[in-house]
């Protein structure tokens, strides 16, 4: 096991009610007598994890799932109102576009005060000033008031003070997404290579392929709490996946015709060794067992097809486009299995629909929806892995 | 970490203090010029038109028995004032970078306080050239008081700034407590010529012993420290402990009500 750098175990957060001066004098004294106030809404509850050094996390969820406030938490600005927070070794913090600059003052002399927050003396601010410098690369407006820097420059400033600071721990919020595109490509290429040299990164990033690439566990916040903790990947691909269903939900693209008269869906899932919600490895087969049934004694039509979990279309087949005609089991109902063998698809969240169709394969009676996901380490885009090589 | 709070108090401490003389080439200059037309104005005022008269004893302008106790109240005030406001004043960065609070009201308060006593240098100096015996002899007994006198200042600047977050309406209150708290102190009168028992009443007053011990040091060349000197080190030591007390207390739910 490796150095332990952050530890919060039982960490809760509640803001109390501060509207009316009464509200705020009551907090006062309650706070004086015993340490803390009654009341207030709830932001963050049950957040225990550790980091440990050489295991980056990213922290991801929805708007107002509580990140930014967790964020604070960690960096101390904030205390949390229950639970505790260990700290080990340095940190430095880019939370928020110009935070800790004052706007009157020029960029230098922003630049020491920053320094000294982080823990630089003077001596060694001037031995770096330098490197700071250049690593910015803003110039002579170095000498200017900050309050007449565009976003990017307060940024490069604020980046280039953390990066000469090398701490143990490097807290950020999705602040890189302000600079341009070389500058951007600076930062990234700093962090990977402060990665490589032992640092350790707790990001908050909504997009997940930069988290995939610089993180090793992912923690979901949903309405401030842990929704799931653990590798990246697994965190990430459950999250896009809600995401997805999300969508799906909002904009109606949900199909559900169920109870139809005639033929009908009974049951379908996927055969696999676990309980709960289906998950798959990239590559491994996946079988679908349906059952069907027929008001006429005639064999029904099935049609399988698989949709990302937003809804769209990945791949679908009838039992007839094969020539297949399902089997009557001995209660009546029509049976039929069907492998898809090494699944192309990509890491996510996808949706298994089984639909049953009359008899001549035209008209659609029934459909049944399974969600599964597919696991997997893999940055590759799109929905499906197709088959390559590549040739150098 | 205690250098590292010391760099940073520095760093903390120049920028109050280019804060309050925004123009570094001028801003020196208002050092001096202000306390002198300040001192101008009250010779004006006290001497020519109320034609005040110094206590029995001693042989000097009204003015310069005013002044030896007027600068050290102001820094007082001034730095508790200041200091009271640093918390809320500071509020954006106290919400977003993890910066050793007491540290922002030990600037502030210092700033101002450190300002006055530049002050009070420029005033004893003229106050000397213009032939005002002062003792020189009490100077280091006079330091020390002023020390204690900064302790006490540093108290009560802590406890205040914190309080301030929760009550705002102390940022309206506390200017005119503070008059009220000047024309309680023997600084514009001396306390033998009030009526009967009233003079002993300001006793209960903790900064009329300040004065008292500054104008003994200056005026009466007292300069071997003694017990009044230790208790006033003693209580501002025990203000300061209460005030830091409360502000760590405090502290961690600033940002939840800034």
């Amino acid at each position: 096991m490796s150095e332990l750098l952050l530890a919060l175990s039982g960490v809760r957060k509640t803001y109390p009610p501060t509207v009316h001066s009464t509200q705020r004098f009551r907090a006062f004294l309650q706070i004086l007598a015993r340490g803390r106030s009654a009341g207030g809404s709830t932001v963050l509850q049950d957040i225990d994890f550790e980091v440990r050094r050489g295991e980056s996390l990213a922290l991801i969820g929805a708007n107002g799932a509580g990140k930014s406030t967790l964020l604070k938490i960690i960096t101390g600005v904030l205390a949390p109102s229950d639970g505790s927070v260990e700290r080990h070794g340095s940190q430095a913090a880019l939370l928020e576009l110009g935070a800790g600059f004052d706007p009157e003052y020029t960029g230098l002399e922003n630049l020491r005060l920053n320094a000294a927050l982080l823990g630089l003396s003077r001596r060694e601010v001037d031995e770096k000033l330098d490197d700071i410098l250049a690593f910015a690369d803003i110039g002579a407006s170095i000498h200017e008031p900050v309050k007449h820097y565009s976003s990017g420059m307060v940024v490069r400033l604020g980046f280039a003070i953390v990066a000469s600071v090398s701490p143990d721990l490097l807290i950020t919020d999705e602040i890189l997404a302000v600079g341009d595109e070389s500058f951007q490509k600076k930062c990234i290429r700093w962090i990977e290579n402060y990665l490589n040299r032992g640092g350790t990164l707790l990001m908050v990033s909504h997009n997940m392929y930069q988290v995939q690439k610089l993180c090793r566990h992912a923690l979901w916040l949903d309405g401030g709490k842990p929704r799931a903790m653990g590798d990246v990947f697994d965190v990430t691909q459950s999250y896009l996946a809600w995401h997805e269903r999300k969508d799906a939900r909002e904009s109606g693209h949900a199909t559900a015709h169920a109870g139809a008269e005639g033929y009908s869906v009974q049951a379908m899932h996927i055969v696999s060794g676990q309980d709960g919600e289906p998950a798959l490895d990239m590559g491994e087969d996946l079988t679908v067992r349906l059952s069907l049934r027929s008001p006429d004694g005639r064999a029904p039509v099935a049609l399988v097809g698989i949709v990302r979990a937003d809804g769209t279309p990945v791949y679908g087949v009838a039992s007839d486009h094969d020539g297949v005609v399902l089997r009557q089991a001995d209660d009546g109902d029509y049976v039929a299995e069907i492998c898809f063998r090494d699944l192309p698809l990509l890491p996510g969240g996808y949706v298994l629909r089984g639909h049953a169709m009359d008899p001549e394969g035209l008209r659609l009676f029934d459909t049944v929806e399974v969600n599964f996901t597919v696991k997997g380490r893999s940055r590759e885009l799109g929905l499906i892995r197709l088959r390559h090589d590549w040739r150098v | 970490m205690a250098v590292l709070s010391g760099n940073l108090f520095v760093d903390l401490l120049h920028r109050e203090l280019r804060n309050r003389l925004v123009n570094a080439a001028t801003g020196w200059l208002w050092l001096i010029v202000t306390p002198l037309l300040l001192l101008s104005v009250y010779g004006l005022v006290f001497g020519v038109i109320f034609q005040a008269r110094v206590p029995a004893g001693l042989d000097m302008p009204f003015v310069a028995w005013l002044a030896v106790a007027l600068w050290p109240w102001l820094a007082f005030s001034d730095g508790v004032l200041r200091g009271s406001l640093a918390i809320q004043q500071n509020a954006a960065l106290i919400s977003k970078v993890a910066v050793p609070r007491p540290l922002l009201t030990l600037s502030a308060q210092s700033a101002a306080f450190l300002l006055q006593m530049i002050g009070y240098l420029v005033v004893l100096v003229t106050l000397l050239a213009l032939g005002v015996p002062l003792s020189l002899r009490s100077l280091p007994f006079v330091l020390l008081v002023l020390f204690s006198l900064y302790l006490f200042s540093v108290g009560l600047a802590l406890l205040l700034s914190a309080v301030q977050v929760f009550v705002r309406d102390l940022e309206q209150l506390l200017p005119t407590l503070f008059m009220f708290w000047f024309f309680l102190t023997p600084i514009l009168y001396a306390p033998e010529i009030l009526p009967g028992d009233v003079g002993r009443w300001l006793l209960l007053n903790p900064m009329t012993w300040w004065m008292e011990e500054i104008r003994a040091g200056l005026f009466h060349g007292k300069w071997l420290p003694d017990l009044t000197l230790f208790a006033l080190l003693a209580g501002s030591l025990f203000t300061v402990w209460i005030g830091y007390r409360v502000f760590e207390r405090l502290s961690p739910h600033f940002e939840d009500f800034l």
